[in-house]
């Protein structure tokens, strides 16, 4: 059995274990499926694996788990929405996804009074990105940004700013990751 | 690891961003243990899971034919009798073998999730 | 940063990559392995399963 960790725009092979199967022109990033229990140390290693494919390529993460028999299994399972991931990794390229989590400084996550500054935050961080989406969570705001490789850092002053100009709220900027959040139509 | 914390808090207390980390085993593809003290609510789960399957697609299809008009209102009334019928039925066999709807729930990607 | 700092900061970041490895990424159809013992026996691809279903019900008008 094998596990699909990403779907890139290019064929070309990468280093052992993991395989490139091509399929249409896409390529399947795949490897052997793990075997046991999940710990930190193995999601982070996979992580490492998805950044350094980033670098040379657009690259989808799949979500984690996938499993399916074989690369043959994998190409069919693809194949009809190729043309929709072939569009999804041309609005992923050149860019990477932040991480924005904010909280109610020295208050439990989601305390009142604060909704509208969190709003504003994001508007505002919204406007330095490609693409945005909200996620479900405790904080007063959880999001991913989609942003340019060469914006990144504007992105992170602008997060600091905001910080300053906001002392009351906690702001958290991880990244860059994979663009997890942006894998769908623009309709997310 | 490389850091990935590109910006924090001015205090620098990270807690409220900290969470347990939640049972990865559940998330991923669906595993049914069909384990030798519970083989039966194993296969249970499964067969469960198919008829809930079957239930759903059998009743979008109604659906789709009652919106299509068609069918006498005799039919229509049937077709919704029964599957308030099928519905309780399931939720009496969830019970009996100790499920939850959630335990069905399965996600099947592009097609939605099951309920 | 002492190490505490750099825990913490690991921590928070784990947070961030499970969120997006277990609710974001590209989602293909879900499939039951049926396993014993932790021996995996049936493989059950629910988008073949939903397919054949489709395809085997009579068309109606």
């Amino acid at each position: 059995m094998i596990e699909l960790l990403a779907i890139t725009d290019d064929p070309a092979p990468t280093a052992a274990p993991v395989r490139i199967v091509p399929a249409g022109g896409l390529g399947l990033v795949v490897e052997p499926a793990p075997h046991g229990e999940l710990d930190a140390d193995a999601l982070w290693r996979r992580e490492s694996l998805l950044e350094e494919l980033m670098r040379e390529r657009a690259v989808l993460p799949v979500r984690l788990g996938t499993r399916l028999e074989d690369a043959a299994a994998a190409a069919e399972a693809i194949a009809p929405r190729r043309a929709e991931l072939a569009a999804a990794l041309e609005r992923v390229r050149g860019a990477v996804e932040l991480s924005v989590r904010a909280a109610a400084a020295g208050a439990p996550a989601g305390a009142d009074g604060f909704a509208a500054t969190a709003e504003a935050a994001h508007a505002r961080l919204a406007a330095h990105a490609r693409a945005s989406a909200r996620h479900e969570g405790p904080e007063l705001l959880r999001a991913a940004y989609l942003v340019d490789r060469g914006d990144v850092d504007g992105f992170v002053v602008t997060v600091r700013d905001l910080q300053h100009e906001h002392p009351g709220l906690s702001l958290l900027c991880t990244g860059p990751w994979p663009p997890y959040s942006f894998t769908e139509g623009p309709a997310r | 690891m490389n850091g990935k914390v590109l910006a924090g808090p001015l205090d620098g207390d990270l807690d409220p961003f900290a969470r347990p980390m939640p049972n990865l085993s559940n998330a991923l593809s669906r595993r049914i243990d069909a384990d030798p003290e519970s083989v039966e609510q194993g296969l249970a789960q499964l067969v469960l899971t198919i008829v809930e399957l079957l239930r759903q697609l059998m009743e979008r299809q109604a659906l789709r034919r009652i919106d299509g008009g068609g069918l006498t209102e005799e039919q229509v009334e049937r077709l919704g009798a029964t599957f308030m019928a099928l519905d309780q039925r399931m939720e009496e066999l969830r019970e009996q073998f100790g499920l939850t709807a959630e335990d069905l729930n399965l996600d099947l990607g592009p097609l939605g999730r099951l309920l | 940063m002492s190490s505490a700092g750099a825990i913490a900061e690991r921590d928070v970041a784990l947070v961030d990559l499970v969120d997006r490895l277990l609710g974001g990424g590209v989602v293909i159809a879900g499939d039951i392995t049926l396993s014993v013992a932790d021996v995996d026996l049936v493989h059950v691809s629910l988008r073949a399963l939903v397919s054949s279903v489709e395809k085997a019900r009579p068309q109606q008008p």
